[in-house]
């Protein structure tokens, strides 16, 4: 399909209506930046080649990376929403590998809820100028309410950061959670290692693997440095010490089923933390606000689903994750979220914060099609 | 009508290809000039033989240009993309040993498992700018493994031709995927292999591509199965 849709003018129009300006996007893309942020996964889905001085290249995957590229590279003054409409490639299972997106990047507002709130708004309106009379299920979730009930359970970081890589992928997220339960986690140091591991005495720590690496002729600046190593050990050794408690897996599983009307969401939430004696008030906070926002867009916060476990399956994403799809739909017709460090990963040399969505345009003919 | 199967072309495995194939009692009449490809199997013009390299073997069984082949699993399962959908591996062979394993430095004293490395890999981008590098020829099987098998995403490979074993002290990649067989190579180059890090064992199989053919070739392609399974034992 590389025809325009016919229903893209009315898209066109509702993005200059919102005060999104369109953004031109080159199709062909360095490679380097999606393989970067998205993972080698993705070199079986883009379509690669070379320039003539090999330079890796591919046919644009999607919009939200070379976005944010051109604007650090335009040094754009912020806030400043992109709207985009256009073809991206991808090899998959089901369905054409050229097939067309449209979207916001809102980038640069500092004031996230009500940027969130937005987000998640102009898509509702998008789909809903396409899809007249379509009944739509908007299903949101958050990183940060879940990294906070990680912290307010005291666990260790690096159990914490193993949890919140996992967090959207119920199968990841069980394994996880089973290995911190009963796995076994027992290592063969070498005696003094071990000792200098139990003493806790990292510089004695780190000289020893310094000489190690020396006599491997690895060099200390290249790679993973003898600090580095000597870190992980002590840290490691900190979790071979605990296992993950049934109170606080049992809590950690009471959190994960909470699925509820946004309406409820904030007062789910609430007393959830009040039964397991948890401490996530300032993420509550920025939670509540947000759905203070999404109530102050228009949308019906009765209709909206917060799902607890709800991620999606990029690790860019740091706050708000959500859907826009037909009831009952296996695949969503709007996905989208929060992505504070992105920009930062793309190489601007300050932070800027960012939100935007992307809506499959496919599927939204297929959806005319039937409807 | 005939088949045609292809026997590695050099070294060891070629020996003992031609080896395993005289036990089956298919005598491989070998060409006068080592320089040609083609040979036939003694008393049965209907099956032929094609020498090829092994990576060379996978890829004509799995576009269904050769009927049967001997090749390393390590390679077939590389080289073909969907291979359990175009070919079948019909008898393991008992040599060719090799596994595929993930290995890194040895003085990675914090590092024992996959799930370390995954902690590893998603620390490694604040403290270092840029992503975790593997050095491999594998792709195939180091996505498989990393990102399929155990969620892994956040790495890059680097494709390593050949020496890759090297590739930790050069600074070139921090983690490797490569073969080894007897770990001397490993050792030698302080690198140890991850306690769950053993991505496939591979050896010599006997492969046959599951492109339609006619009964009588298929009834040649059970025979010449049936009679290298009875040499395998």
């Amino acid at each position: 399909m590389t025809r325009l849709p016919s229903f893209a003018p009315d898209m066109l129009a509702l993005f200059a209506a919102r005060g999104a300006g369109l953004t031109d996007v080159g199709v062909i893309q360095p490679a380097d930046p999606f393989l970067d942020i998205a993972g080698e996964d993705l070199r079986r889905r883009i379509f690669l080649t070379e320039s003539e001085t090999g330079e890796q290249l591919c046919l644009r995957p999607e919009f939200t990376i070379p976005v944010c590229l051109d604007h650090i590279a335009a040094r754009a003054a912020t806030p400043r929403r992109y709207a985009y409409l256009g073809e991206v490639f991808r090899q998959r299972r089901d369905g054409a590998p050229e097939f067309f997106q449209a979207g916001i990047e809102d980038l640069g507002d500092k004031l996230t809820a009500r940027a969130d709130a937005r987000s998640i708004a102009d898509a509702h309106a998008l789909l809903t100028a396409v899809l007249p009379g379509e009944t739509l299920a908007v299903t949101i979730g958050d990183q940060t309410i879940f990294e906070a009930v990680l912290a307010a359970l005291g666990l260790p970081r690096g159990w914490r950061m193993r949890l919140a890589r996992a967090f959207g992928d119920d199968t990841l997220l069980d394994a996880a959670l089973a290995d911190l339960t009963n796995g076994k986690r027992s290592s063969s140091l070498p005696p003094a290692i071990a000792r200098l591991v139990r003493a806790g005495d990292q510089p004695a720590l780190a000289r020893f693997i310094e000489a190690g690496m020396a006599e491997a002729g690895m060099s200390p600046s290249l790679g993973r440095s003898a600090a580095d190593i000597a870190r992980r050990l002590a840290e490691k050794a900190e979790l071979q010490s605990v296992h993950l408690t049934a109170k606080t897996l049992a809590a950690l599983k009471s959190f994960l089923a909470i699925n509820v009307s946004l309406e409820d969401a904030a007062s789910t939430l609430s007393k959830f933390a009040r039964s397991a004696r948890l401490d996530i008030g300032l993420a509550l906070e920025g939670f509540s606000t947000r759905i203070d926002a999404i109530a102050a867009s228009g949308l019906d916060t009765h209709s909206i689903l917060y799902d607890a476990a709800f991620g999606r399956p990029l690790d860019y994403y740091t706050g708000l994750v959500f859907e826009i799809g037909a009831p009952g739909a296996d695949r969503p017709l709007a996905g989208g979220g929060r992505y504070d460090r992105l920009l930062t990963l793309l190489g601007a040399k300050k932070a800027i914060p960012g939100v935007g969505f992307s809506i499959w345009l496919d599927r939204v003919a297929a959806l005319r099609g039937t409807a | 009508m005939s088949i045609t199967l292809a026997l590695p072309s050099k070294g060891r495995l070629r020996e003992q290809a031609l080896e395993l194939c005289a036990k089956a009692g298919l005598r491989v009449k070998l060409p006068g000039d080592d320089r040609k490809y083609r040979a036939h199997v003694e008393g049965r013009r209907d099956i032929e033989i094609a020498f090829l390299s092994a990576s060379e073997i996978a890829g004509e069984i799995g576009r269904g240009a050769v009927d049967l082949g001997v090749t390393g699993e390590d390679v077939l399962r590389e080289k073909t993309a969907d291979w359990e959908r175009k070919t079948e591996i019909l008898a393991r062979l008992g040599f060719g040993h090799a596994d595929v394993i993930v290995a890194v430095p040895e003085i990675w004293l914090d590092v024992d498992t996959m799930a370390d490395l995954d902690d590893v890999a998603a620390d490694f981008r604040a403290a270092h700018g840029r992503r975790l590098r593997i050095a491999t020829k594998y792709w195939r099987l180091t996505q498989q493994f990393f990102s399929g098998r155990h969620g892994i995403q956040v790495y890059r490979i680097v494709e390593s031709l050949g020496a890759t074993e090297g590739a930790p002290a050069a600074g070139s990649a921090d983690v490797i995927v490569d073969i080894t067989s007897t770990g001397s190579t490993l050792r030698a180059n302080h690198l140890k292999v991850l306690e769950d890090g053993v991505i496939l064992r591979s050896q010599a199989c006997l492969v046959a591509s599951l492109k339609k053919r006619s009964a009588d070739n298929e009834a040649r392609v059970a025979q010449v199965a049936a009679a290298i399974r009875k040499a395998v034992g």
